[in-house]
């Protein structure tokens, strides 16, 4: 198929599938290049472009306009995860949906369960070069990318041991409400790794200071003043509370 | 100007959040992800018969909200980089990490943690606080054989230890 004329229709989205769909037109990423052209009524369409996770509203147009188009390519596109199996709406009442066991894989739901979905765009949403290569898998132009996996078990690798991986748990909570998720916990890898790699306190304190300096984010220099404090307050708790079970209990050394 | 891209590669930013993946080499097995998962995109499966835990992650229900990079204990579940997820056939989107159930050391059936589990928890005992040998004794129970030790010892209670 030299070019395929789609025709759009949301069956209950939150209208972000919908306005990457219009980002796919503009003239920067131009999926007309590729032959695609959006149409205004289903009976032009060679493809149905379906967003949404299928509402119960929804379904009786989503399915008229399936039927109106021409027999023969009758292809169908799910763009967005909600299209692809329900998405975040997975369990909402208003969609029109099978009751079944949720441990069953891949999982179903969304637009795919009523129509024979030939492409699948996950993505919330997709990006347009996303959508973009979607389209050029359909064509051929492009190889697939993902496939699915099964690892059994094999290597085990935990990375910290015994005293570290005890004061990464104590720090990890504390960094995350300082600078979040994404910059707090690779920032305490880096500390971790400054922990690891040297042998005394002094050592340890001079290491941080240095990196503190070379750091040019004000934001990741806070991080790692805070989390050295944080990590000498730890070690000054377990010593204090070495030092008290030795004078309880008489522990050796 | 136009991009070229589906006939060029083309990488997204290095804060993009894309595709979750599992790596099968720090994964523990714990269902924290399973647990914080707005959409149920990442299930957790046991099978007490054949001693198996599968985390099943789902490409294809995933919203890349990273809640699952947030919660997860030692770093396994990343969101990378990649965004090219489009397929034709959904058991593409699949990824399964198969982790075996410990065995209790009371009456031999399979518990409901993993070996890596119990690795994990050993791991983080910090010398000289805990008593490492006692807590090493208790750690791979079944729920039935904890309930019988904590009869046991209560019924001992006010006896002095040798």
């Amino acid at each position: 198929m030299k070019s395929l004329w789609v025709f759009h229709v949301n069956t209950g989205a939150c209208n972000g599938c919908d306005i990457e769909i219009l980002d796919v037109l503009i003239p920067y990423y131009d999926i007309e290049r590729l032959g695609v052209k959006l149409v205004p009524t289903p009976r032009h369409a060679h493809a149905l472009l379906v967003t949404g996770p299928l509402t119960r509203q929804a379904y009786h147009a989503a399915k008229m306009a399936y039927e109106a188009m021409p027999p023969k390519p009758r292809i169908v596109i799910a763009v967005g995860t909600c299209a692809c199996s329900g998405g975040i709406f997975h369990d909402s009442y208003a969609l029109r949906r099978e009751y079944r066991e949720s441990l069953e894989y891949p999982l179903k739901g969304g637009t795919s369960e009523f129509l024979p979905v030939h492409l699948y765009i996950p993505g919330c949403p997709p990006r347009p070069e996303e959508i973009l290569y979607g389209i050029a898998l359909l064509k051929n132009i492009v190889e697939k990318k993902v496939r699915g996996e099964l690892f059994r078990e094999g290597t085990f690798v935990l990375p910290r041991e015994s005293f570290n991986a005890w004061v990464e748990v104590l720090l990890r909570a504390r960094i995350r409400k300082e600078l979040g998720y994404f910059d707090g916990y690779s920032l305490l890898r880096r500390f971790m790794e400054l922990v690891e790699s040297s042998e005394s306190k002094e050592e340890l304190e001079k290491l941080v200071e240095k990196t503190i300096n070379d750091e040019g984010d004000s934001r990741l220099r806070y991080g790692l003043e805070k989390l050295y404090s944080y990590y000498l307050e730890v070690v000054r708790t377990y010593e204090g509370i070495l030092a008290a079970k030795r004078a309880l209990v008489g522990l050796p050394k | 100007m136009t991009k070229a891209y589906p006939f060029e590669p083309e990488e997204a930013p290095p804060e993009y959040r894309g595709i979750p993946r599992i790596d099968p080499v720090l994964c523990i097995g714990c269902g924290a992800c399973a647990n914080a998962c707005p959409p149920n995109a990442i299930l957790r499966i046991d099978d007490p018969e054949n001693g198996t835990r599968r985390i099943v992650l789902d490409v294809g229900r995933c919203i890349r909200c990273a809640r699952c990079e947030e919660v997860c204990p030692t770093g396994a579940v990343r969101l990378t980089a990649e965004f090219e997820a489009a397929t034709d056939d959904r058991n593409d989107h699949v990824e399964i990490v198969e982790l075996r159930l410990a065995r209790c050391r009371g009456c031999g059936k399979y518990t409901c943690y993993t070996e890596r589990q119990v690795e994990k928890v050993l791991s983080l005992i910090p010398r000289g606080i805990l008593d490492f040998d006692r807590v090493r004794e208790k750690l791979p129970l079944c729920s039935e054989c904890k309930l019988k030790l904590t009869v046991l010892n209560a019924t001992k209670f006010g006896e002095v230890e040798p």
